[in-house]
C-alpha cells in the first residue's frame, strides 16, 4: 500500500506534482490510538474555532493536519498538549486523550503532560544559549540524572544535526542557519524522550533545501515517536504522512484518511476541492 | 496617465522644509545642552585642579611626559598612517587655531576667566583627541592588552576600596562566621558536585550553605575569641581570590603558572598587608585591595603571555607611571611652578574641615559608597522580584488582573513623586515607625531605595517584556514550570536590559539630597560611620553644605573638588556595571 501514487496513473492523482504518499516502509494498517479527541469543541471568546471533532490519531505514524487558515487546526495541536491554557479566552469542552486520560481531566498537571509530548514551532526558537544547552534544557528542568552529553549527542543524531555542529556544541544556538535552528528545536523536543511530537508547521519559515532536511528526518522520528504535524504545504502532507486529517472553514474535521485516500479519491468534494487548490 | 504626466515633469517636487527645519533645530539644541555642560565642567575641574595657577611650562611639562607617550603608545597600537598623520594635523592645527580665536577674543571682544589659551587647547583639542586615540588605540591587539591590564589595575584597586569600605559598617566577625560555615562548604560541595557529575552534591550545595548561615547568626553572640581582622580578610576574601585565580590559570596553563599567579600576588597582599599594619595604615584594606588588584593582573599577564599576542601593550601602565614620575622630577628640578590642586590625596582621605586647606570629603565618600551598595541589592531584588511577578505570574483577568492593573498605574505614577515626598516617608516608617534611627545609613539607604524602586521596576518590566514569547512558549512546551521558564530563559535574556535600568536608577540615587535632608542626615560628620545605624553624611549633603560656606576657597576649590569626586566615583560605578551588562550581554 505504500508506494500509491506511483502505482496510480497522473490523472487519478488530484495533487499535481508526482510524489509519494506515505512512509516507504510503514504499513499503513492503523496501531493503537496514541491521542484521540471526542466531541471536542474550543471557543476563542464567543468565536468557535473547533466544532465537534472526533479523531483517533495512532502511535509511531505521521499524522498531518491540513486545512485553509483559520480551520483551527493549530488550535487543534495546541489542545493536546494544553497550551491553549496559557490563553485566557481560550475554553475547551470534550475530551482529548492520551495514553488513555483525558488531559483535561481535573488531576492531570498540564506542566507534567508537557513533559511526555514534545512541540516544534512554526519559527524556529532556540534559546539563546549555548547548542548543548538548548539540546540539554529539557533534560534539566525535569531534573534528568543520567549521563547528559551521551543523551545530547543522541539527540542531536536524532535530529540529523550532529554531523553539523558536533565541534561547536558551546556556541550559541541562535548562530545556526533557520534551517539548522529548527533541527535543533527539534533536537531539543526529543531529548527528554516524549512520546508524541507536535509540530506546527515547521517548515513554512524555512527555504525549500532546508524544509526537505526536516521532511527528511519527520520520516524518520516516526519510528520511535508519534508525529502530529499542521502544514499548509499539501504536497509536504503527501510526502510525510500516514493519516491526513482535513480541517475546512468553521473549524470542523470534513475527512480523516490514509494520506492516499485522502490525496487520491476523497469523499467529500469539498476535500477534493482544496487539494486541487479550487478553494482555500 | 498619471505616470506620464510625472514623467514629463521628473516627477514635480515634495517640499522637506520643515523636516529639515526641525533636523537642525533639533541638532542645535542638543549641541547646545551639551556644550553648556561640557563648559561647567571645563571650568569645574580648572577650579578642583587649581589649573589657573597652572604654568604653561607645567603643562607643557606633562603634555610631554605624560600625554605624548600616551598618544604614541596609542597610535602604535592602531598602526594605520592615516589615523597618524590626521592626529598630528588636528594636534598642530588646533594649536594654531585654539590659540588664535582665544587671543582674538581676549583683545577684540571680552577677557575670558580662569582660562588660558594653554588650558582652551588642553580641553578643546588635547584631551577629546585623546580620547578619540584611547578608544582606536583599543581596537589594536597591543592597546588591547595595554587597556585590559589598566582596566583590571583601576578596577582592582577601585573594588578594593569599596569592599574594605563596605567592611567598616558590616560585622566581619559575622563575616567570618559565615564564610567558614556556610559560603566554604557550600561552594566546595557544589565544586565537587560538578567536577564528578555527582547531581546529588550540586542540590544538596543550597541547603547546606543556608545551614550555615543561619549557623553563623547563632554562633556570633555564642563565640568569644576570633582571630585578628587582617587573618579573617585573608582566609576569607584573599585565599578564595588567589584560588580562583589559580583555577583559572591552571584551565590554560601549567600548574607551576597556576601557583604563581595564585600564590604570588597572595604573598604580596599578605605581606603588604602586615606591612601596612606595622606602620600604621589601614592593614586589612591593603591587603584587600592588593589581593584583587594583584591576582586579576597576574592571570591576565599570564593569558597574554601565553597567547603571545600584543605583550607590548603589557607596558602601558608602565608607560603611564614612568610619565608621571619623570614629569614631577623635570618640575621638581627646574623649580616650575606647580597648580596646588584640591582634589588630592588628603582630600579623599581626610575629614571636613573649618580651614579650606584641610578640609576632606572622606566620611562622605564612605557614607556614600555604604548606602549605594545597599540601595544597589536593595532596590535589583525588590525591583526584579516585582517585575518578574508583573509580567509573568499575573493573571489578566478577575480580581488579581484588575489588582494588578492598579498596581500598575500606580508604580507608574510613584515614578512621577518629587523626592521630597519620599524623604517625608521615610521619615515617618522607617526612622519614626519602625525606629531605625535618624539619619541613619539604613534609613537612608531604605528611603533611597524606595525612592528609585519604581524607575528599576519599570525599566526592569520593560526588559522582561521584550523578551520574544517564541521563547517563553518554547520552554512551556517542554514542560517547565513558570518559575523555571522565567528563571533560565526569560531572566537571563532580560538581564541587559534590567542591568541598565538600574544604572540609570542608581546614577540617580547616589546624587539625590532633598530625601536625605527630610530623613535628618548630616551635612558634616567627621569620621566615617561605623555601622549601618551610625550618623552618616552623603557626598551630595556635604558638597551642599560646603557651597554655603562664607569663604570664596569653599565655594569655588573644595566645592569642584568635590563634584569632580562625586563624578569619578558614579562614572567608576556606572562603568563597572555597564562592563558587567556588557559581560551578560556576551554570555547569552
Amino acid at each position: 500500500m505504500s508506494n500509491t501514487s506511483s502505482d496510480t496513473t497522473g490523472d487519478e492523482s488530484l495533487i499535481t506534482t508526482d510524489v509519494e504518499t506515505g512512509s516507504t516502509d510503514r504499513s499503513t494498517a492503523v496501531g493503537e490510538t496514541a491521542v484521540a479527541a471526542r466531541d471536542l469543541d474550543v471557543f476563542y471568546g464567543d468565536e468557535q474555532a473547533i466544532d465537534d471533532v472526533s479523531i483517533e490519531i495512532p502511535e509511531k505514524r505521521v499524522t498531518a493536519l491540513i486545512g485553509p487558515s483559520g480551520c483551527g487546526k493549530s488550535t487543534f495541536l495546541r489542545c493536546i498538549n494544553r497550551m491553549n491554557d496559557m490563553i485566557d479566552v481560550c475554553r475547551v469542552e470534550g475530551d482529548v486523550e492520551f495514553g488513555g486520560k483525558n488531559v483535561y481531566d481535573d488531576d492531570v498537571d498540564p506542566v507534567a503532560l508537557r513533559r511526555k509530548i514534545g512541540m516544534v514551532f512554526q519559527k524556529p526558537n532556540p534559546f539563546p544559549k549555548s547548542i548543548r544547552d538548548n539540546v540539554a534544557y529539557g533534560l534539566k528542568i525535569q531534573g534528568f540524572d543520567g549521563d547528559v552529553d551521551a543523551r545530547v549527542e543522541e539527540s542531536l543524531k536524532g535530529a540529523a544535526l550532529w554531523d553539523e555542529v558536533k565541534d561547536q556544541l558551546d556556541s550559541s544556538g541562535l548562530d545556526l542557519s533557520g534551517g539548522q535552528q529548527q533541527r535543533l528545536c527539534i533536537a531539543r523536543a526529543i531529548a527528554p524522550d516524549p512520546e508524541v511530537i507536535l509540530m506546527d508547521e515547521p517548515t513554512s519559515a524555512l527555504d525549500p533545501v532546508a524544509a526537505s532536511k526536516i521532511e527528511d528526518l519527520i520520516d524518520g522520528l516516526a519510528e520511535e515517536y508519534t508525529v502530529i504535524i499542521v502544514t499548509h504545504n499539501m504536497q509536504q502532507a503527501a510526502r510525510i504522512s500516514d493519516r491526513t486529517a482535513v480541517f475546512l472553514t468553521g473549524g470542523r474535521l470534513v475527512e480523516y484518511d490514509d494520506t492516499a485516500k485522502i490525496f487520491e479519491d476523497p469523499e467529500e468534494q469539498r476535500v477534493e476541492d482544496y487539494i486541487t487548490g479550487k478553494f482555500g | 496617465m498619471a505616470t506620464d504626466n510625472q514623467n514629463a515633469t521628473g516627477f514635480g517636487e515634495v517640499s522637506r522644509v520643515r523636516g529639515i527645519v526641525f533636523e537642525y533645530l533639533s541638532l542645535g539644541a542638543s549641541v547646545a545642552g551639551l556644550v553648556a555642560l561640557g563648559v561647567l565642567l571645563v571650568y569645574v575641574a580648572i577650579d578642583a585642579f587649581d589649573l589657573a595657577n597652572a604654568s604653561p611650562e607645567w603643562l607643557l611639562t606633562y603634555f610631554l611626559t605624560l600625554v605624548v607617550p600616551f598618544l604614541a603608545f596609542c597610535l602604535y597600537s592602531a598602526d594605520d598612517a592615516a589615523v597618524t598623520r590626521r592626529v598630528v594635523g588636528v594636534l598642530a592645527g588646533g594649536l594654531v587655531a585654539v590659540a588664535g580665536v582665544f587671543t582674538a577674543i581676549e583683545t577684540f571682544v571680552v577677557t575670558i576667566p580662569r582660562l588660558s589659551w594653554q588650558l582652551a587647547y588642553l580641553f578643546v583639542v588635547a584631551a577629546p583627541v585623546t580620547a578619540y586615540l584611547a578608544y582606536v588605540g583599543s581596537h589594536g591587539r597591543v592597546g588591547a592588552v595595554g587597556f585590559g591590564l589598566l582596566g583590571r589595575l583601576v578596577g582592582g584597586i577601585a573594588v578594593g576600596l569599596a569592599v574594605g569600605t563596605l567592611f567598616l559598617v558590616f560585622d566581619e566577625l559575622v563575616w567570618f562566621l559565615a564564610y567558614t560555615l556556610g559560603v566554604l562548604p557550600a561552594a566546595a560541595l557544589y565544586a565537587y558536585g560538578r567536577w564528578r557529575a555527582a547531581a546529588r552534591a550540586v542540590t544538596a550545595a543550597a541547603p547546606i550553605g543556608l545551614l550555615g548561615l543561619v549557623a553563623a547568626a547563632v554562633l556570633r553572640g555564642v563565640v568569644r575569641t576570633y582571630p585578628s581582622d587582617l587573618v579573617i580578610y585573608l582566609w576569607t576574601l584573599a585565599i578564595p581570590v588567589a584560588a580562583v585565580g589559580a583555577l583559572v590559570v591552571a584551565a590554560r596553563g601549567s600548574r607551576t603558572a597556576a601557583v604563581a599567579a595564585g600564590g604570588g600576588p597572595l604573598a604580596l597582599a599578605t605581606a603588604g598587608g602586615f606591612l601596612a599594619g606595622s606602620v600604621g595604615l589601614p592593614g586589612p584594606t591593603t591587603l584587600i585591595v592588593l589581593a584583587v588588584t594583584g591576582v586579576p593582573t597576574a592571570v591576565y599577564v599570564h593569558r597574554v603571555v601565553d597567547v603571545g599576542e600584543g605583550t607590548v601593550g603589557l607596558g602601558l601602565p608602565l608607560l603611564l607611571a614612568a610619565g608621571v614620575i619623570v614629569g614631577a622630577l623635570v618640575v621638581e628640578a627646574w623649580g616650575v611652578p606647580a597648580p596646588d590642586p584640591w582634589l588630592d590625596a588628603s582630600y579623599v582621605t581626610e575629614a571636613p574641615s573649618r580651614n579650606a586647606a584641610e578640609a576632606g570629603l572622606y566620611p562622605a565618600i564612605v557614607g556614600s559608597v555604604i548606602i549605594i551598595a545597599l540601595v544597589a541589592v536593595l532596590s535589583f531584588v525588590l525591583g526584579v522580584g516585582t517585575s518578574v511577578f508583573l509580567e509573568e505570574y499575573t493573571a489578566g483577568s478577575g480580581l488579581v488582573g484588575s489588582l494588578t492593573r492598579l498596581l500598575q498605574i500606580n508604580i507608574a505614577n510613584l515614578a512621577a513623586i518629587p523626592s521630597v515626598v519620599y524623604g517625608l516617608l521615610g521619615l515617618g516608617l522607617f526612622a519614626n515607625l519602625l525606629g531605625l534611627g535618624y539619619g541613619t545609613a539604613v534609613t537612608a539607604a531604605l528611603t533611597l531605595s524606595l525612592l528609585i524602586l519604581p524607575i528599576t521596576i519599570i525599566s526592569a518590566q520593560e526588559a522582561i517584556r521584550s523578551v520574544p514569547d517564541d521563547l517563553r512558549r518554547g520552554s512551556d512546551a517542554m514542560g517547565a514550570t513558570r518559575w523555571q521558564t522565567t528563571k533560565n530563559v526569560v531572566l537571563p535574556e532580560a538581564l541587559p536590559g534590567i542591568l541598565t535600568g538600574t544604572i540609570l536608577a542608581l546614577g540617580r540615587a547616589i546624587g539625590e539630597t532633598a530625601p536625605l535632608i527630610m530623613i535628618g542626615a548630616a551635612t558634616t560628620v567627621f569620621s566615617a560611620p561605623g555601622s549601618l545605624f551610625s550618623r552618616f553624611s552623603a557626598m551630595p549633603m556635604q558638597i551642599y553644605a560646603w557651597a554655603g560656606f562664607p569663604q570664596a576657597e569653599f565655594r569655588y576649590g573644595v566645592v569642584a573638588a568635590g563634584v569632580i569626586t562625586l563624578l569619578i566615583i558614579l562614572i567608576g560605578m556606572n562603568g563597572t556595571a555597564i562592563l558587567l551588562r556588557n559581560r551578560a550581554e556576551r554570555g547569552s
